[in-house]
């Protein structure tokens, strides 16, 4: 059984977002919610500044909290390792999103996608409302529902339950990479299996001195970052006199 | 007597109307979603799960001071025991409803008898509740049947004393064990839990007790309350050290989370150094019930009492709203450094609801099923 992890190399990332907003297409992800998201600071003191940029998800914790303190196994691991959500299983105590450290759990705090709920037309008689919207093109809550997501898991999760990424397991069970990895026009990201020394993955772990979120906490997360985009450079002196 | 009838009916009338009230938030909840409340996905929880553990906590209180004579053979205090056994299932099923309207998907939750996780301390907390409420309801059905002490009410009497020191530990443990959540985290939280726990079933008690007195006169004789006025005293110097111990600790340490959680703490303001519901809700009281006269008197009872309740339940939001004042990871990109918190109108009436409930039940029992009851 594979291990899945992913690496994301922070050199190659340009900050682009495609990931999130793949993500959001592939998962039929609703407002305010974010399956992938990202860290941003800004570091130093103008004129001297520097902008990071860390893309996050969940990052598939050996040893989840959010999946230790569920009452119902709701949240649970697979033998892949992909910690995985059954809404039906969910009585949306929101204890596993309060125990996440990584802050990758949200709760549908109301039925989802209400832009695309809404019956009022901009225009009367000249445009269509969002709903009709919806029913035109024949989406299913949002007019590009992706019905592929149904696999494993509720296309739109009903409000009451929490979500959060699953790397896409309904991909990744077809053998296919996870939606973010496929859009990343940097090839930043790096999706496999960490238990075969021979994956790409295993190969940038060993070449790389990777980090990993809130490492100290002893989840032991799955998705590892290397490297950084540094492109600056400063004159040798010595120590700086 | 008629005006009292009078009192009585209209007592019912706006409990009455406060449980349709708590019945349409009930259906407008479950129909719209949580999104009524002013909570989000960093203020996670709000005033109805602080309700929910002030009220389980008083519950568990409540039980613990009924050990006294029903576990540890103090037979003067018998004549409180019933009282203090119905007092703990009404009052835990305040907090039932509290929870039950928190939760998002209630009807799931046939789930945690099918597919229990026994490593989840809130499954715990759901279970041991559930058991502690079965039991003080067939403990208080054999009292109520003249059974006091038969091996089988004897064994229902030690089993809710057991469960209820269990279940304030288990609450405490639902955020001790939150690695992410270093200021939760460790076993300050059990044993706050307990020591609250005890500390505000006996002012509900006291309280309780001598409204109910005044309203309709019981028979209970008045030192009895004195003797429990000074394990009151005692279990508020108790929480008192503990917090002082507590905020000392807290306000020495540079842990970042602290120094975040610090700016937030005073969510009820500060009269010099001290937040004001530790100093009027647990400090004063502690002060007054010091003063033996204001002790012995029934208006020092109960002001000090009335002050302790409403003093933890502040304290228990506090604490659980500056725990996630500030949002976690990526969440930081959407929501702003600080969250600020007031309840809407429909946390209020969920508030309203349970209490309502806690106190019809209250109001019902003390009519027909003669509380003050003690063998002979
Ligand atoms: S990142 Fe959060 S949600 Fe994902 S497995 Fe870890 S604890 Fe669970
Ligand atoms: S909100 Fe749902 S998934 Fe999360 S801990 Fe509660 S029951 Fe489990």
């Amino acid at each position: 059984m594979p291990r899945y992890a992913m690496v994301i190399d922070l050199q190659r990332c340009v900050g682009c977002g495609a990931c999130s907003i793949a993500c959001r297409n592939e998962n039929n992800v609703p407002e305010g919610i974010y399956w992938s998201n990202k860290i941003t600071e800004t570091v130093g003191t103008f004129p001297n500044v520097r902008y990071h940029y860390i893309p996050t998800l969940c990052n598939h914790c050996e040893y989840a909290p959010c999946v230790r303190g569920c009452p119902t196994k709701a949240m649970h691991k697979l033998e892949n390792g992909i910690t995985m959500h059954d809404p039906k299983k969910c009585i949306g105590c929101k204890y596993c999103e309060f125990n996440c450290p990584y802050g990758v759990i949200y709760f549908n705090w109301e039925a989802p996608h209400k832009f695309w709920r809404d019956k009022r037309v901009e225009i009367k008689d000249g445009t269509a409302s969002p709903s009709e919207l919806v029913k035109e093109v024949g989406g299913k809550a949002v007019p590009y529902y992706n019905p592929e997501r149904d696999a494993t898991l509720p296309g739109i999760r009903p409000k009451g339950v929490v979500e959060k990424c699953t790397f896409c397991d309904h991909r990744v069970n077809l053998g296919e990479l996870p939606r973010c990895v496929e859009a990343c026009p940097a090839d930043a990201r790096i999706f496999g299996d960490i238990s075969d020394p021979k994956s790409d993955i295993s190969a940038l772990l060993g070449k790389f001195r990777p980090f990993r979120l809130r490492e100290q906490i002893g989840t032991n997360p799955h998705v590892f970052y290397i490297r950084g985009y540094n492109p600056a450079a400063y004159q040798p002196t010595k120590g700086g006199v | 007597m008629s005006e009292n009838k009078g009192l009585y009916g209209i007592w019912l009338a706006v409990l009455g109307i406060a449980i349709v009230v708590g019945l349409i938030t009930a259906v407008k909840l479950f129909s719209q979603g949580h999104g009524l409340f002013n909570a989000n996905d960093v203020l996670i929880w709000t005033l109805p799960l602080g309700v929910y553990i002030y009220l389980a906590l008083a519950s568990s209180g409540l039980t613990l001071l009924a050990a006294i004579p029903l576990v540890f053979g103090v037979r003067k205090y018998e004549p409180f025991a019933k009282r203090l056994v119905f007092l703990a299932i009404a009052t835990l099923v305040g907090a039932f409803v509290s929870i039950g309207l928190e939760l998002g998907s209630v009807f799931h939750m046939i789930y945690i008898m099918l597919s229990p996780n026994f490593s989840s301390p809130i499954w715990w907390m759901g279970a041991i509740y559930s058991v502690e409420l079965a039991v003080l309801l067939v403990k208080f059905w054999k009292m109520h049947t003249g059974d006091w002490h038969s091996g089988f009410s004897k064994f229902l009497g030690t089993a809710s004393f057991i469960l209820a020191l269990a279940a304030p530990l288990m609450i405490g443990s639902v955020f001790g064990i939150t690695e992410s959540r270093v200021t939760y985290f460790g076993p300050v939280m059990s044993i706050y839990c307990l020591l609250m726990a005890f500390l505000s079933g006996t002012a509900l008690f006291i309280l309780y007790s001598l409204v109910v007195n005044k309203v309709t006169g019981n028979g209970v004789p008045a030192e009895l309350y004195d003797e429990v006025a000074l394990i009151f005293t005692y279990a508020a110097g108790v929480v008192a050290v503990f917090t002082v111990l507590k905020y000392a600790i807290e306000s020495a340490t540079v842990v970042p989370e602290f120094l975040v959680y610090r700016q937030f703490e005073h969510a009820f303001g500060t009269v010099g150094v001290f937040h004001t519901e530790v100093l009027l809700g647990l400090f004063l009281p502690f002060v007054l019930l010091l003063i033996r006269s204001v002790r012995k008197a029934a208006g020092g009872k109960i002001v000090a009492s009335a002050l302790i309740l409403i003093g933890t339940l502040l304290m228990h939001m506090e604490i659980l709203l500056a725990g996630q004042s500030h949002p976690v990871g990526p969440k930081a990109e959407q929501f702003p450094g600080f969250i600020s918190y007031f309840p809407s109108i429909w946390e209020i009436l969920v508030f309203v609801f349970a209490l309502a409930i806690m106190l019809l039940l209250y109001t019902l029992g003390e009519r027909y099923l003669k509380l003050t009851e003690a063998p002979e």
